[in-house]
């Protein structure tokens, strides 16, 4: 069976407009740092939550969509997208909590979930993963202090975990497809590996 | 299929998760089901009798799912109470720290239905077999 696990971002460079080392994130990735760097994505349908402590300053960011499964199982509590938006948002906050964040400092700034995928007729992806983000951290009494969500624009967003500090760019002239091409990739890898990890050596 | 009575305690710091686990549990005709946010609010719950099965996550403040299984397997009144860990620990140091401490399955996130129903066939089988 193959496995489809969120990774931690390994596209690190350093950035020369803030003149700080800068980690970029793709599809099914996140990243969290304590060190005063960026972390930048572009986002279309797919969202990112940007979750970090505020007395420590340990944050970091996620990247992903709800795989689209079966229709009459969409809005179970129990389907497929559920539990791997559930994931991919338990990757990151253990992740925070592991190097010393606590739970009840964390603040959530949220974006994303775009209509740009025209190819995508059955239903807005972009609005079922804003939905769900919001209602996740809703659920789970993570505060959400800021939101960019929905409308028709890809975003570029740069985020600061030190400080909280947010920058988001609307994309409103696309100049080429790439965009929507690794959307739609990262959608067709969802569909295609069974989003479910197993282990079977016991 | 086990007793549709049998008695779960699902073990995990996110309630989103939590309830994700126990629709599963559901779904497969277990109705018994109880919840607890951590290892030491599982463990004081489980001291206090008549569990029959935990699943639990690995990653929690307060204790973490490995602690929880060591103290379950420590304490005479709850050694033999099945332990399947549901945890987004992939990592093979993981899994045989798990297996050390006696967990009697791992499964990792994001799993399917079908899989956590295999996992929990596999281990009443097993427990069918010890108990016969």
């Amino acid at each position: 069976m193959s496995m489809l696990q969120e990774e931690v971002s390994t596209t690190l460079y350093f950035d020369r407009t803030f003149d700080c080392e800068a980690a970029k994130i793709s599809p099914g990735e996140y990243y969290y740092t304590d060190k005063d760097m960026v972390i930048v994505t572009v986002l279309g349908s797919c969202v990112s939550a940007c979750i970090r402590d505020t007395v420590t300053g340990i944050g970091g960011m996620n990247h992903f969509m709800l795989p689209d499964s079966a229709a009459a199982d969409k809005d179970s509590p129990v389907s497929e997208s559920m539990r791997y938006g559930t994931y991919a948002m338990e990757v990151l906050i253990n992740q925070l909590l592991r190097n010393g964040a606590r739970r009840e400092n964390l603040e959530a700034k949220i974006f994303g979930g775009g209509n740009v995928l025209k190819s995508f007729t059955t239903i807005n992806v972009g609005d079922r993963n804003a939905i769900f983000v919001r209602k996740f951290l809703k659920e789970e009494r993570i505060r959400v202090t800021s939101e960019d969500l929905l409308d028709i624009y890809p975003r570029k967003v740069y985020y600061f975990p030190k400080t909280g500090r947010v920058l988001v760019k609307k994309l409103k002239n696309m100049h080429n497809d790439t965009l929507v091409k690794r959307e739609e990739a990262y959608a067709s890898k969802l569909k295609t590996s069974d989003v479910g990890g197993e282990i079977d050596l016991f | 299929m086990a007793n549709p009575n049998t008695k779960f305690l699902v073990v995990d710091d996110f309630s989103t998760m939590r309830r994700i686990v126990r629709n599963l549990l559901k779904e497969l005709g277990y109705t018994n089901v109880d919840e607890a946010e951590d290892g030491a609010i599982a463990l004081g719950k489980l001291k206090g009798g008549g569990f029959e099965f935990v699943v639990s996550d690995w990653n929690m403040p307060n204790m973490d799912g490995l602690t929880l299984l060591q103290h379950i397997r420590a304490d005479p009144e709850l050694a033999k109470l099945p332990v399947l860990m549901v945890t987004a620990e992939a990592k093979k140091e993981n899994i045989i720290a798990a297996a050390q401490a006696g967990a009697n399955g791992y499964v990792v996130k994001p799993f399917t239905a079908a899989t956590l129903d295999e996992k929990l066939s596999k281990i009443f089988e097993k427990l069918e077999k010890a108990g016969a």
